[in-house]
């Protein structure tokens, strides 16, 4: 019996890769995709202990289990399969050292099942999940026992069968899993972590978050069946442990929207795979109905199949559940795919969002206004326009100068350009919409043709880099127009106020009273990682400054991203209010932020909240005091 | 959030002047002129509203141009001569310098001013038809004074160019010299300027194109033109858009300032200058007919006293320009307001017509709420903060002690507002319960929130005592106690006579028959008539005065009236009430006429009487004996514009303002407290 545990280990490798194999021709269904192999292979440490583990850390509890669990099942197994070696399967001593891995691995399993049983947590998956730790108990009590009777020196009783039985049990049950339940992430989620479709986002940089370009010459546009997906992203849904950290950094499923990534996800899964276990996690809010297809590979979007509309134009492209999915998976690359395939070969967008594209198509601008007009915020004052002459900066406008509300923005932050004595111009009549919108609104043809105008209208002139108080078009001029060629150094006008009081062209003096608490923008922080510069700069202004719980890159949406306010799906609350409600539990009498959107959507809720005012504004006003 | 707000701040050029927002002021005559000249005073006030981030501001409504149109009547300008150029050319660097444009308007009055005033020159007209509001009868014009006045025009033109101005229009409406051409009913030439419209636009294409010649195509010049007359011989709708589309179509002008109605009698006059008793924008439809027609920029003013509904008016393309002269009255702050995201703070007009009904009697324009507007010299628009922290307690929340409250506050201070009653407002509350003058309420509501937003301690409900004030520890006691309406002298008065604020509040509701006998002139007795008329009263109000409402000026007197004829109210003037007496379970009101001496009776079932107030004093005269000042206003130091020259550290400054030192109006309640309490 000596040879009964490392037979099991053997049996269980077996199992799993065959079940590996199985889930694979479904993997293989997608589309081909280039990955780089030995790469990714060779970086699957760093990715797993550094990348995974940062994410996974946030839960601390979550951690320590994983750590316990995870470490103790794979030492466990190896050293048990090892035990096939005569010499080692033959050392008392040996089989001590693999009872206690076990021992570990129980221990681990104790902490699966402590926090699934009595009370599971909302957010966690029920249904097949249930069984992990059962599971686990069986493999890991199972292997204990066994391996400490060999330790003791009994190598054939009854209790030593009985052990094994219960080992087995468990390792079987778990092997087999891989294919379709809870221990598909693990394997799932290593081959993912290698084949990684934004391997970039690994590097320590900026976050690699600029959509892929899509060919708008390829037969079909966008994502309808799974089959459309690339067959390394059908991968990563397999990675999904269920552990909904999306679902409760999701703002849409806070307001609720019916949208939940950890479900979108599921049902991407489900929609190509005949056999899936039933879904049994939080559902999507308010779920609309939905008459779902039962064959697989059916079109995924629409009133008759698995995911309803409202569901894919709930998402605000925020990237919360990206920043905290723990296996690296890429949601809104798939919502945005999927949009695609909605717009540009069916036309299905939704009402006011569709209004909003046509303005895009024949004004190149959001609400069908003249270009010329995004200068008219300055109310007289005067605004360089770029000419022949190099300029230091090209301040870019955006779609708030539109706006009235922003126009104080603006106008604060031309200001203080002046005041700087800052040598900068705009584009005036030549800025177009960047496109932004468009193309998180799946509408890539728009977008393209935006971007391929502005690009050539770039092109034209001569600075020395682009400064904009607007992080969605700082994301596209910095990282989505590089897909055509244009690269541009662009700053935030947070960094570059930051720049210039640090200079000491502009001497804030102290605002004083009143405390801030600063709303992160997604494009800005997300998006970029820049979450710094904006902290910096309201530290010199003399305010009581205090986070809210969700800030930085954690940071909560305020609903304005991704076409969410046109598509205006309804939820039972708006996010905006759920933030400002956040930004009061600081008590905070500011609320700080530093992109047009933001400023709308938070300066948008009723009742008695905080003021709205952009770092610029603040900055202004701290200027005038100093002065 | 004011819907299409945005739609007012949107630039608009016209040739090659652009106007950085769409928002403007008329040109109109506040009485500031100096010596026919725009001098301080009248560049400050317009400055006022150009840092207030207006876009266009006009002066100089009715600017001569001739030496037979007298400036002198309500302080004018006169452009008559190249004297004004300099005073032009500061006024103009001084609006500049706060981005704003400046314009002024220029007419020849016609037979619309008096001959006694300046020159001594006989009025002018078309035809000699004499003018029911100015009563002169005209010289009906020769060829010789046709071609003079169109010279006057062409050179006044120039000295506005001269002047730095961004351009300037010429008055056709109010019954000016122009628009006397064209009203079939003034005009009964028989020569090229008489008969047919087109004879009748004659003389204004001379003068049009006379200043075009002068000053050249790209000088913006415009017309302001009633958009239909509404009289029967007057000009129609009709007529008026083809005057301004055969204007545009020429060239002649480059925007259209459009109006309803004229001016040639008190009615009239009134209802071109709506008061509160109107809705807001009576007129917009006139304006947006004419800009259907036309090609060149469209003004309008008449009412149009919040942001809502001027940026309907733009947003709509009813106009280019909305025009809210009586608002920046009001508050010369408006657009800056707006575009700093301040709306509420916007101090709106009630349309009191306070401003001008002033200068229609000779005063200058003071706004009945904001004493600051046209006293920029002096008084502050935006109040600075006070190096020195007081403790200030304000007694009474009625205009005087709300703006005590408020400037105290703007200073930095620790204020305290006790008010006996439930609400604010003193006895602005009361005068809005009178039918068509609930609107007044708005100066309420205007304080109310800035004192709230300021942070002022507001006890209301509650009635002040010397302890209550004294446990305040306070360096100043501000009493603003107002007022309680007197009885007057007439025998048997204090017994059987109830006053119009015991109609007002609902103390006593009378019924039957009702004599309503006045003392003072103003709205208080004629609203308080209606209001019993309405109620079905037989109403008959005596008052000592040569006619009912005597007080009350140009745009609130014909209303008052065509109400009170509408409602059958007896007017009775040049009487004065002797005595009261019971009759049975009546009545008796014994009145005198004071010409002859003679003597009436009425047997009525209510006399009501309005006699003014009466200062609450007793809280004053309690404070006056402990106070480091005995209560003395120094009245120097606030003609100095100086702080009161006492001691704090010896103990509490007692002050008292508004109609608790003497029955006045709103806009002196207000004043005082301002002029105290900036330098507090």
């Amino acid at each position: 019996m000596t040879y009964a545990l490392p037979a099991l280990v053997f049996v269980m490798v077996a199992l799993a890769t065959v079940q590996t194999l199985r889930r694979a021709a479904w993997w293989r269904l997608g589309a081909a995709a280039p990955v780089a192999w030995g790469a990714g292979l060779l970086a699957l440490p760093k990715r797993y202990l550094v990348d995974v583990h940062h994410v996974v850390a946030r839960d601390a509890y979550a951690s320590r289990m994983h750590a316990v669990v995870a470490g103790g099942l794979l030492a466990a197994t190896l050293l048990a399969a090892l035990a096939a070696l005569p010499p080692l399967g033959g050392s008392r001593i040996y089989w001590a050292a693999v009872a206690l891995a076990f021992g570990v691995t129980a221990a681990g399993a104790v902490l699966v099942g402590a926090r699934r049983y009595p009370k599971r947590p909302k957010r966690l998956s029920g249904g097949g999940f249930q069984i992990l730790p059962v599971l686990l108990l069986a493999y890991a009590f199972g292997g204990l026992a066994a391996a400490l009777l060999l330790a003791f020196g009994v190598a054939s009783a009854p209790a030593l069968v009985a052990a094994v039985a219960l080992a087995a049990g468990g390792g079987l049950g778990l092997a087999y899993e891989v294919r379709s339940g809870p221990m598909r992430h693990a394997v799932a989620g290593a081959l993912h972590l290698i084949a990684h479709p934004r391997p970039r986002r690994f590097d320590g940089g900026a976050p690699d978050a600029a959509l892929v370009a899509l060919d708008l010459d390829a037969p079909r546009l966008g994502v309808e069946t799974p089959a459309d997906l690339a067959w390394n992203r059908l991968l990563s849904f397999d990675a999904c442990i269920q552990c909904g950290r999306c679902e409760s950094a999701c703002p849409a499923f806070a307001a609720g929207q019916p949208l939940n990534p950890k479900r979108l996800i599921q049902d991407l899964v489900a929609a190509a795979t005949a056999d899936e276990r039933a879904y049994a996690g939080s559902p999507y809010p308010n779920a609309r109905d939905v008459a779902a297809p039962t064959e697989p590979l059916f079109r995924v979007i629409g009133e008759g199949a698995r995911i309803h509309p409202d569901t894919l134009w709930s998402c605000t492209t925020c990237r919360a559940c990206v920043e905290e999915c723990p296996m690296m998976i890429e949601h809104v690359d798939a919502i945005v795919s999927l949009r695609r395939h909605q717009t540009l070969e069916l036309g299905a967008v939704p009402a006011k969002a569709a209004a909003t594209l046509d303005n895009l198509r024949a004004a190149e601008e959001l609400g069908g206004r003249p270009l010329a007009a995004r200068v008219d915020f300055a109310a007289g004052a005067p605004l360089p326009v770029i000419g022949e002459r190099e300029v230091d900066v090209l301040l870019w406008l955006g779609e708030g100068a539109y706006d009235l509300r922003y126009g104080r923005t603006l106008r604060a932050l031309v200001k203080l350009l002046n005041m700087a004595k800052v040598d900068f111009a705009v584009l005036g009549a030549e800025e177009r919409d960047t496109g932004d919108l468009a193309r998180r609104l799946g509408d890539e043809a728009t977008y393209q043709t935006l971007a391929r105008a502005n690009v050539a209208t770039l092109a034209r002139h001569r600075f020395k880099r682009i400064v904009t108080s607007d992080p969605h078009a700082l994301h596209a001029l910095r990282n989505e127009y590089r897909a055509f060629g244009a690269t541009y150094e662009v700053v935030h006008h947070t960094a570059f106020l930051l720049e210039l009081v640090e200079q000491g062209r502009l001497a804030p003096g102290a605002l004083g009273g009143a405390s801030v608490t600063y709303h992160d923008p997604c494009y800005l922080g997300r998006y970029n990682g820049e979450t710094e510069a904006p902290r910096k700069l309201l530290d010199r202004l003399g305010l009581d400054r205090v986070e809210m719980a969700r800030h930085g890159r954690r940071s909560m949406c305020c609903g304005g991203g991704g076409g969410a306010p046109v598509s205006d799906i309804p939820g039972d609350a708006r996010i905006p209010d759920l933030r400002m409600a956040q930004a009061a539990e600081t008590g905070a009498g500011i609320v700080a932020v530093a992109c047009p959107t933001c400023t709308a959507m938070l300066e948008g809720v009723t009742g008695r909240t905080a003021e709205v005012k952009d770092i610029a504004e603040l900055l202004l006003a701290s200027v005038e005091a100093g002065r | 959030m004011i819907a299409n707000a945005d739609a007012l701040l949107k630039p608009l050029t016209i040739k090659g002047l652009t106007i950085r927002n769409r928002v403007m002021s008329t040109s109109h005559a506040p009485g500031y002129g100096q010596d026919g000249k725009p001098q301080e005073r009248y560049q400050l006030y317009h400055a006022e509203k150009a840092k207030g981030g207006i876009g266009l501001t006009m002066f100089g409504g009715s600017s001569s141009v001739a030496l037979d149109s007298p400036a002198a009547p309500w302080n004018q300008i006169s452009v008559a001569d190249d004297s004004v150029v300099p005073f032009f050319q500061q006024f103009a660097d001084r609006v500049h310098a706060h981005g704003a444009k400046l314009m002024i308007q220029l007419t020849h009055m016609g037979r619309r001013t008096k001959y006694d005033t300046e020159n001594w020159f006989p009025t002018l007209s078309a035809s000699a038809m004499r003018e029911p509001a100015s009563r002169t009868i005209p010289k009906e014009m020769e060829q010789e004074d046709i071609d003079r006045v169109v010279r006057d025009f062409a050179a006044a033109a120039r000295r506005c160019k001269e002047g730095g101005l961004d351009g300037c229009e010429v008055s056709a409406a109010h019954g000016h010299l122009i628009d006397q051409f064209w009203s079939p009913g003034v005009n009964r030439r028989t020569d090229k300027y008489g008969g047919s419209l087109e004879n009748r636009m004659r003389f204004g294409i001379e003068v049009l194109e006379a200043m075009r010649a002068e000053v050249g195509d790209d000088y913006v010049i415009g017309i302001r033109m009633s958009g239909d007359e509404m009289i029967a011989d007057g000009l129609s709708h009709e007529d008026c858009l083809t005057i301004a589309s055969e204007y545009a179509r020429r060239g002649l002008v480059d925007f259209l300032n459009i109006l309803g109605g004229q001016a040639r009698d008190h009615i009239a006059h009134a209802i071109s200058l709506p008061n509160m008793s109107f809705p807001v924008a009576p007129f917009l439809f006139l304006p947006s007919a004419v800009k259907r027609e036309v090609d060149v920029a469209v003004f309008h003013a008449q009412r149009v006293t919040d942001l809502a509904t001027a940026a309907r008016a733009v947003s709509e393309g009813h106009v280019d320009m909305v025009a809210m002269t009586r608002a920046h009255i009001a508050d010369p702050h408006l657009v800056k307001k707006l575009s700093e995201g301040r709306a509420d703070d916007i101090r709106q007009c009630v349309g009191a017509g306070y401003c001008i009904d002033r200068i229609y009697v000779g005063g200058d324009a003071l706004c009945i709420q904001n004493a600051a507007t046209g006293r920029e010299a002096t008084m502050p628009h935006v109040i600075a903060k006070a190096d020195v922290r007081r403790k200030v307690v304000v007694v009474g929340a009625g205009p005087a002690g709300l703006e005590a409250a408020r400037v105290a506050a703007e200073r930095g201070h620790s204020v305290v507002l006790f008010e006996k009653e439930k609400l604010a407002g003193g006895q602005i509350g009361i005068a809005a319960k009178a039918g068509w003058r609930e609107a007044l309420s708005g100066v309420t509501r205007w304080l109310v929130g800035q004192v709230t937003k300021l942070g002022v301690d507001l006890r209301f409900g509650t009635a002040a005592t010397e302890e209550a004030i004294l446990a305040e520890r306070p360096d100043v006691v501000i009493v603003a106690t107002g007022g309680l309406p007197s009885r007057g002298p007439a025998k048997g008065a204090a017994e059987h006579a109830v006053t119009t604020w015991d109609v007002l509040t609902g103390a006593v509701e009378p019924t039957g028959s009702v004599l309503l006998y006045d003392e003072m002139g103003q709205h208080n007795a004629a609203s308080t008539a209606e209001l019993l008329a309405k109620r079905g009263c037989l109403v008959e109000l005596a008052t000592h005065d040569r006619m009912v409402g005597e007080e009350l000026g140009a745009t609130n007197q014909p209303v008052h009236l065509r109400e009170l004829y509408k409602l059958g109210v007896i007017m009775t003037p040049n009487m004065e009430l002797i005595e009261i007496y019971p009759e049975g379970n009546r009545l008796v009101a014994a009145l005198r006429n004071t010409m002859t001496d003679a003597e009436e009776e009425r047997v009525v079932d209510r006399v009501i009487v309005e006699h003014g107030t009466l200062p609450v004093d007793a809280l004053f005269f309690g404070l006056k004996g402990g106070s480091v000042n005995q209560g003395v206003l120094d009245q120097a130091a606030i003609v100095r514009g100086e702080p009161q020259p006492y001691d704090l550290a010896k103990g509490y400054a007692l002050y008292r303002v508004g109609d608790a030192v003497a029955g006045r109006n709103i806009h002196a309640a207000i004043y005082d407290a301002l002029r105290l309490c900036k330098d507090l």
